[in-house]
């Protein structure tokens, strides 16, 4: 090990050993506020040492082996660790009033970001098992927090049985992969098209595309969605729907890149079934949700198929157009999404359950006309109407789509936006119907959620009017990692 | 030759034993062909030249996990009637064929051991335990220092959801 090596994986060091401060300091002291503060400092403080990571890497850093770190990964780190800061704000009113002890969720939160790093850097299947499986292990235990309600830990269960048969497809894949090819390093992942090998290596590639397609809910294998969503915890479920995606689309292309995987040809078509598939069936079950958490649910199924696109067209497509759009879109992801579970887990705040009906949303602009604006700027970003980060995002995946001629995707993006805007709008037309007479008050919320609902609010639509220096941001980073 | 003939006597066992451990319709039982499955992958690790995953497989899976899996399966087996319920548990009929199954491998590594061409079973060479352990502290450390933090989230998780509330508990100390 060098000291350069130590730099480079200086962030995540600092978040694990953030993680064991807080665990010490909440087996001496148990104080909800401390456990907070502590968190917040280790998640800050790691995102300070990616700036030490940068300075000791130039295109890119091999580290063991089983991580490179570039531009690239640091850009989703700190994403990942910025959705963690979020998460963790929204996390103390919500978790502060329901439960009696609420300091181990803190340390869940850090090993679940820390194992997203992992993943999001792994160029190895080592590493990214072990990523994949800390996130994991993580996310079961915070969906499960409430555990005297009764759905978190049904979320939590249905989560844990869907997810562990994912894991062991995507094991199972490896093994052949590794028979076939006798390495476990991405890049090395070449088998000749005469290789007597090349049929349990393509079923290998096959199964792990399976396990992949399901930790990013995509159709066929979105069935645990929805669910999952709705049960878990509004802030846990922001969590999942934003680090945990966001974790797995680094890899993904990542593993794309390393192993041209989608050259061959009977992948790459498996992938456009599913990548049509999400965005028009996504779009489909999102018509009549009457429940925001399963609406947001099939929402996200569908903002996967997009992104994945960006992710297809990686062989006709200019690289780092590619790149930009991947970068592009999971950033303004993670800010709609995190202010869209941000809105249902403040309205929570002092309820019993998560105040997760459509109904109870009716006539938000004369009760709330804060939360209402934010709400109804998530709407207009998830549907993609221009003057809002979602526009740019999905203005960059159109692009990249007709630079890869990859015509029948784009018109699958055309046909599911088109039936997006009919249940986004209907949100935004339940947000200004008069209020009944005798409907139940609003809940109470407070200031801390309010304020960071309406910076992501903000930040969806100054990126939207004004998006040239994230554009330019991303695009030196991409640049600087040698594309 | 032999040592495929080995392989596949091994392979048969494993598989046979783990669809025997699914479609068993008592939990017991189904523990009973686990062990057995657990057990024949060990002998393959072996017949492949890795005396030292097939230790690691025995110790780690058929004695520590298989025996806190027996752990639950006890627990919820608590009551009057469940002590005439595990009287039955252990008919003959039960352990007869996974001791045969058990002996089928027996005589696999018996086979191979006094043969001495187990080596030469697959196109590996011998890995001892020291080159493990060397490959562990220094090529992938970093993979030891993740399945450290991997276990410090299972721990943490499982703390908070099964430990038992200090309400309950006051209830309990009450009604004592």
């Amino acid at each position: 090990m060098t000291l350069t090596d130590l730099w480079v994986s200086f962030p995540l060091i600092v978040l694990v050993g953030g993680t064991l401060v807080l665990m010490i300091g909440v087996s001496i002291v148990r104080t909800h506020k401390l456990a907070l503060g502590l968190t917040l400092l280790t998640l800050i403080l790691s995102v300070a040492a990616h700036d030490i990571a940068l300075e000791n890497i130039t295109t890119g850093y091999e580290l063991f082996g089983l991580l490179n770190v570039s531009g690239i990964q640091v850009f989703f780190n700190v994403l990942f660790l910025l959705g963690a800061i979020v998460t963790a704000l929204f996390a103390y009113p919500y978790f502060n009033e329901r439960m009696e002890r609420c300091e181990e969720f803190y340390i869940l939160l850090l090993t679940a970001t820390a194992g997203a790093m992992v993943v999001a850097a792994a160029t190895h299947f080592a590493s990214f098992i072990l990523g994949l499986e800390i996130l994991s292990i993580s996310l079961y235990a915070m969906i499960a927090y409430p555990r005297e309600s009764h759905q978190p830990l049904e979320a939590a269960a249905k989560y844990l049985v869907l997810s562990a048969v994912a894991s062991s497809a995507i094991l199972m894949g490896v093994a052949l992969v590794y028979a076939a090819s006798g390495t476990m390093a991405f890049a090395e992942l070449n088998i000749s098209p005469e290789s007597g090998e090349r049929s349990y290596f393509l079923l290998g590639q096959a199964l792990i595309c399976v396990g992949i397609a399901f930790k990013l809910s995509l159709v066929p294998f979105h069935m645990w969605t929805p669910d999952v969503y709705q049960g878990a915890p509004a802030v846990v479920t922001g969590y999942v729907a934003t680090v945990s995606k966001g974790a797995v689309i680094a890899l993904l292309i990542n593993y794309v890149q390393a192993t041209e995987v989608l050259s061959y040809t009977g992948v790459f078509y498996a992938v456009v079934f599913v990548a049509v598939a999400s965005m028009i069936v996504g779009n489909l079950l999102a018509l009549l949700q009457t429940n925001l958490k399963r609406l947001l649910a099939y929402s996200s199924i569908a903002h996967l198929g997009y992104l994945l696109i960006a992710v297809l067209v990686v062989n006709t497509a200019r690289p780092e157009l590619v790149l930009e759009t991947v970068l592009l879109y999971v950033a303004a992801y993670f800010i709609i999404t995190l202010a869209a579970f941000g809105i249902v887990n403040l309205t929570s705040e002092h309820a019993t359950e998560d105040n997760e009906q459509m109904e109870a949303y009716t006539g938000l602009f004369w009760r709330n006309p804060l939360l209402a604006s934010v709400l109804t700027a998530v709407a207009l970003a998830l549907a993609g109407i221009p003057l809002t980060v979602g526009f740019i995002a999905k203005f960059y995946v159109f692009a990249a789509g007709v630079e890869g001629t990859a015509w029948a995707l784009v018109w699958a993006l055309l046909i599911g936006s088109a039936i997006g805007v009919f249940y986004y709008l209907r949100l935004i037309y339940t947000m200004v119907k008069q209020v009944e007479p005798g409907a139940a008050a609003l809940p109470q919320v407070g200031t801390q959620s309010v304020v960071a609902v309406t910076v992501l609010g903000l930040l969806i639509v100054v990126l939207g009017v004004y998006p040239t220096p994230m554009i330019d941001m991303i695009r030196t980073i991409v640049q600087a990692s040698g594309f | 030759m032999t040592p495929l003939i080995l392989f596949y006597v091994a392979g048969f066992v494993t598989l046979a034993s783990a669809i025997l451990a699914i479609t068993r319709t008592n939990a017991s039982h189904a523990l009973i062909y686990l062990v057995v499955a657990l057990l024949a992958i060990a002998v393959i690790f072996f017949l492949l030249g890795s005396p030292f995953a097939a230790a690691l497989q025995i110790v780690v899976y058929a004695g520590a996990i298989v025996v806190l899996f027996l752990f639950v399966v006890m627990m919820l087996n608590l009551g009057k009637s469940s002590v005439a319920r595990e009287r039955e548990l252990l008919t003959r009929g039960i352990w007869t064929l996974p001791s045969l199954l058990a002996l089928v491998l027996f005589a696999v590594v018996l086979f191979a051991l006094v043969s001495g061409d187990h080596e030469a079973g697959a196109q590996a060479r011998m890995i001892e335990p020291k080159e493990v352990g060397i490959a562990l502290y220094t090529k992938y450390v970093l993979a030891v220092e993740l399945a450290g933090v991997l276990l410090l989230a299972a721990l943490v998780g499982a703390y908070h959801l099964g430990r038992r509330y200090l309400a309950d508990r006051r209830e309990e100390e009450e009604s004592s």
